[in-house]
């Protein structure tokens, strides 16, 4: 046994070198031990705010965005609940292969690429807070991603509030779309209360009472375990639904104006003259907004914006027209209220008026003959108010017709309202610095020119005509009712009161009533039992030298912007219509039926006061 | 020697420092395979028998007769080579590697006893060839190829981690042997430029370890995941910790492998900065009591095993930690007695177990008035 021992304290080697060990031991115990004092004192929020985000995850409960009403109470856009595709982008594991899987399940509403670009985007800044990835999905679609959960770590099936209008086209212009936050408008809202995938107001009404419309979103901090699952809830928080907004916009006729324009590009207005209640307002060819609540495709929405008839302007307050005849009422109240013209005065029209050595014609090859001024606006004779133009001259006009709102902005509240032109020889000089020639007085009397108007400003200036000179500023929203309650109201707004002598304004009526029912131009809007009173309109958008060619001849986009504006009953006028028909033709035969369809179906439920008796 | 005195020259430290390990090991099994706030008392309970199996492996290691190790070391390591054949035919593969010998129901891996079967053995070998002036580059060559032969069968399963611990274990006692320093650093130098040869013959998923250890936010779903979530494991445990069972690393499974080669993460974020000093502390103690044992031992083998198992546990403690902290690749090397496991339970025991009985030598030269008298025995 002893024989085996090696005397070690012979070996004092050992014992040093076993020192080196002890060492190192020693230096990796400091080491280690500064690498968690770096980790578990210096470092430590930082990774206990990482733990965190591992455990915990906001799910953000969408508030329902708000009705909107129409003036019976009728919802013309409300939320539903849909069955929506969410990510919560930190627990995908393999984004391109389980995007790939879900293309063959669900068609995105969106781009593929936009999706995968969206998720990355979201991976980097956000990666924690679930983001909508496709929308309104159907029950076969869920059913087979719940059967693939285990392959889709990160996406679920969620159920979310979905904007939708039940008239479809008929209010796209009027109520606009709703569409995700993008990055800068989330950065713009003043509190930070936009989440990602929260649906904003891009347009129209929608984007106008966007803070009205859209409520404050409620949310559930939820533990979840490493594969997303959830655990627990931590804390929730109730979401408060966004408020109401009332218009003045009436659904049913709303739906007449849309059918009776058809699939022609114009825009057809309908107003309450006393109040400046918008009570229609269509503009064609439109978009169907649900399209955009769902998240609108690319190639619909490159459609939507190369379609050459614009569907996506709103042609009732950006589009500019030559308003044709249609001006011809505001010339006969300048020369009256001016007292440049009587009433009784007869021009003679040969069919042609001769300036210079410059020739105009009239509509009417033959002429009118010798015609007053009630005749020269039932029949709309030209050479009558090409006189009239060249004798009152541009500045009286334009002042007339701008007291009236022609050519100035309207105030309506809808967004992107642009003005028409009324021009005058100041605007002459400073866009050209070219002086006023008289040949432009002359079509300047039927409505040429340089002049172009938007049909709202149409329907502004006809509302002052029927009202004796009231201008009014046009109303969509006539009541919100706020998240929190709180009812706001919009009375009527009158911009001035035009000083117009009874007597003219009551000629005026007089003639255009004429122009409906007296053998006038605008027979065509004739209604039993109400008398109408409007002016047709036909607006050159190119000059064809020599022979007159009949407007269905020629190539759509020269053809004629057709108008027709009347307001009724014309004793007591409690609605303005103004339809415009892009290359329409002639606006008797064009927009005439248009307004007689809005006018017959306002008077189909309301009891037009008897003549003389006012009311509404 | 007879039973009473092997009592008397028993060493407790090592045990009472290898049991409280054991004991804050256990806490931490239950504590790190509750999943979403239910314990897994299943592998609790396995863990309690493989503890109490340990310290039975201990006293029987312990209670064999003075330089009954070294006459059995060379038969053990050729044994145990055997086993390491057996593993890579008929293992069992678990993720993606054959390192398990099922015998019931209890897994084994022979790659844990060959650490220690390669101990001894080099123990043996420096102990034959020991020389005052150190040992030169013939004797060391033999030495090499006792820990090669482990290193390439482990290697082949493939485990890269434990092979490596071969190495580390060469190394180690090459140094505590008296190697000269010459030898060493060509040695030293040789194995640097070996570094790409070994990068050629890595597995793909080995590089990306390695790749992404150098930047664990490059892959931060894929390789990189074990770093990442352990590190903030570890950093949100912050001085306190969250206090036992509070813990939501692990508990919410965002910590891979959380009982076994993680355990410490788990640890160190429920009991924070102090507890992983006080875990550390205990370790040093180990290591210390090994080097203590390693000095005094008055018997070359059984000097040189105590330091190679003083390797054997440097080794596992600093290359877990630093693992676990995100200092150096992730490798399947468990944290000695915190770590769930039999096989490291039992190898870490039985080493221990050695290493006290080796010691008892020391007794034997304590000098007068002591209990030399033993030495007549």
């Amino acid at each position: 046994m002893t024989g085996r021992i090696r005397k070690r304290e012979q070996d004092p080697d050992i014992t040093r070198r076993s020192r080196i060990l002890l060492y190192v031991a020693l230096a990796a115990f400091a080491f280690l031990l500064g690498r968690l004092y770096w980790l578990q004192v210096v470092e430590s929020d930082r990774y206990r705010n990482l733990a965190e985000n591992n455990r915990l995850r906001l799910r953000t409960v969408r508030a329902p965005r708000g009705l909107i009403l129409d003036r019976k109470g009728r919802p013309i856009a409300e939320t539903q609940g849909s069955y929506d595709l969410a990510c919560t982008p930190v627990d995908v594991k393999d984004l391109e292969a389980e995007i790939g899987l879900l293309a063959e399940i669900v068609e995105f509403d969106v781009d593929n690429d936009e999706v995968l670009d969206k998720i990355r985007s979201a991976q980097r800044s956000n990666p924690y807070s679930s983001l909508t990835v496709a929308r309104d999905l159907r029950f076969e679609q869920i059913s087979v991603i719940e059967f693939n959960r285990e392959n889709l770590p990160g996406f679920s099936v969620m159920v979310e509030a979905k904007r939708s209008y039940p008239y479809g086209t008929a209010f796209a212009h009027a109520l606009g779309y709703v569409g995700e936050a993008s990055p800068e408008e989330m950065e713009r809202s003043e509190d930070g209360s936009l989440a990602m995938g929260d649906l904003i107001g891009k347009y129209g009404i929608e984007r106008l009472m966007d803070n009205v419309l859209r409520g404050v979103n409620g949310g559930r901090k939820v533990e979840v375990d490493a594969a997303g699952r959830d655990q627990r809830l931590v804390e929730e928080v109730p979401y408060h639904a966004g408020g109401a907004v009332h218009t003045s916009l009436d659904a049913d006729l709303q739906v007449t104006a849309q059918d009776a324009l058809g699939n022609r590009a114009g825009a057809v207005i309908a107003l309450a003259p006393r109040t400046g209640e918008v009570l229609a307002f269509y503009s064609g060819p439109a978009f169907d907004p649900n399209v955009f609540a769902r998240g609108i495709r690319k190639a619909d929405w490159q459609a939507l914006n190369t379609d050459p008839r614009k569907p996506m302007q709103n042609k009732g307050l950006q589009g500019t027209y030559a308003p044709g005849s249609t001006i011809k009422p505001f010339l006969a109240m300048t020369a009256l209220e001016e007292k440049m013209q009587e009433t009784g005065k007869t021009v003679q029209c040969p069919g042609t008026y001769r300036l210079g050595n410059r020739v105009f014609r009239c509509w009417r090859p033959k002429g009118h003959g010798a015609v007053d001024m009630y005749r020269a606006l039932v029949q709309s004779c030209d050479v009558y108010f090409y006189t009239l133009g060249l004798k009152l001259g541009p500045d009286r006009v334009a002042k007339l017709e701008k007291g009236a709102g022609l050519g100035t902005i309207t105030g309506i509240d809808l967004p992107g309202e642009r003005k028409g032109l009324v021009p005058d020889p100041e605007w002459k000089r400073t866009v050209s610095k070219e002086k006023w020639y008289d040949y432009e007085s002359v079509i300047l009397g039927i409505g040429q020119g340089a002049l172009h108007l938007t049909p709202l400003e149409m329907a502004v200036g006809y509302a002052a005509l029927a009202t004796g000179g009231e201008v009014m500023r046009p109303r969509v929203v006539s009541k919100v009712v706020g998240k929190d309650g709180k009812v706001r109201t919009f009375p009527p707004e009158m911009l001035r009161k035009l000083p117009w002598n009874p007597e003219n304004v009551e000629f005026i009526r007089k003639a255009l009533a004429g122009v409906v029912n007296d053998y006038g131009t605008g027979g065509g809007a004739k209604l039993p039992g109400i008398v109408v009173g409007g002016k047709t309109g036909t607006a050159q958008v190119a000059s064809v030298k020599g022979k007159m060619i009949k407007s269905e001849d020629l190539p759509y986009e020269i053809r004629d912007h057709a108008w027709f504006v009347a307001f009724a009953p014309v004793d007591d006028p409690q609605i303005v219509v103004a339809a415009m028909v892009e290359h329409g033709g002639h606006g008797g035969s064009a927009a005439a039926p248009i307004v007689k369809a809005v006018l017959q179906e306002f008077f189909r439920t309301r009891v037009a006061g008897p003549p003389g008796k006012g009311g509404a | 020697m007879n039973l009473p005195s092997k009592w008397a020259r028993m060493d407790w430290p090592l045990l009472l420092i290898a049991l409280a390990l054991s004991a804050i090991g256990l806490l931490n099994v239950y504590s790190g395979t509750r999943v979403h706030g239910v314990p897994g008392t299943a592998l609790v309970t396995r863990q309690l028998i493989w503890i109490l199996l340990g310290v039975g492996a201990f006293f029987a290691v312990y209670f064999l007769s003075d330089g009954f190790i070294e006459e059995v070391t060379n038969g053990f390591f050729i044994a145990v080579l055997l086993l390491l054949v057996v593993v890579l035919l008929a293992g069992r593969v678990r993720g993606g590697a054959q390192r398990w010998i099922a015998i019931g129901a209890f897994n084994f891996q022979p790659s844990e006893f060959a650490k220690i079967a390669v101990t001894l053995a080099l123990a043996r070998y420096f102990s034959t060839k020991y020389r005052y002036g150190g040992i030169g580059l013939k004797e060391l060559l033999p030495a090499i190829g006792l820990a090669l032969v482990p290193f390439l069968l482990v290697a082949l399963q493939p485990d890269l981690g434990s092979a490596g611990v071969f190495i580390f274990i060469l190394a180690g006692m090459a140094v505590v042997a008296c190697v000269r320093w010459k030898v060493l650093a060509f040695f030293a130098a040789a194995g640097a430029s070996a570094i790409p040869v070994l990068w050629f013959f890595m597995k793909e998923y080995q590089r990306q370890r390695v790749l992404t250890f150098m930047n664990p936010e490059l892959d931060p779903l894929g390789a990189g995941y074990h770093v990442i979530q352990s590190k903030i494991a570890v950093g949100s445990g912050g001085i306190i910790g969250k206090g036992y069972l509070q813990g939501t690393q692990g508990s919410l499974r965002f910590l891979p492998e959380q009982h076994t080669d993680f355990a410490f993460a788990v640890f160190s974020e429920e009991w924070g900065f102090l507890g992983s000093l006080l875990l550390l502390v205990l370790f040093l103690l180990l290591v210390y009591r090994l080097f203590f044992l390693t000095v005094r031992s008055q018997d070359r083998f059984a000097s040189f095993a105590c330091g190679g198992i003083e390797v054997f546990f440097l080794t596992h403690i600093v290359i877990n930690l630093a693992m676990v902290c995100g200092l150096f690749p992730v490798v399947g090397i468990p944290l000695p007695f915190v770590s769930y496991g039999g096989s490291s339970m039992l190898t870490g025991m039985m080493a221990l177990g050695a290493v006290a009985n080796l010691s008892r030598s020391r007794f034997t030269f304590q000098g007068a008035g002591g209990k030399s008298s033993e030495i007549a025995s």
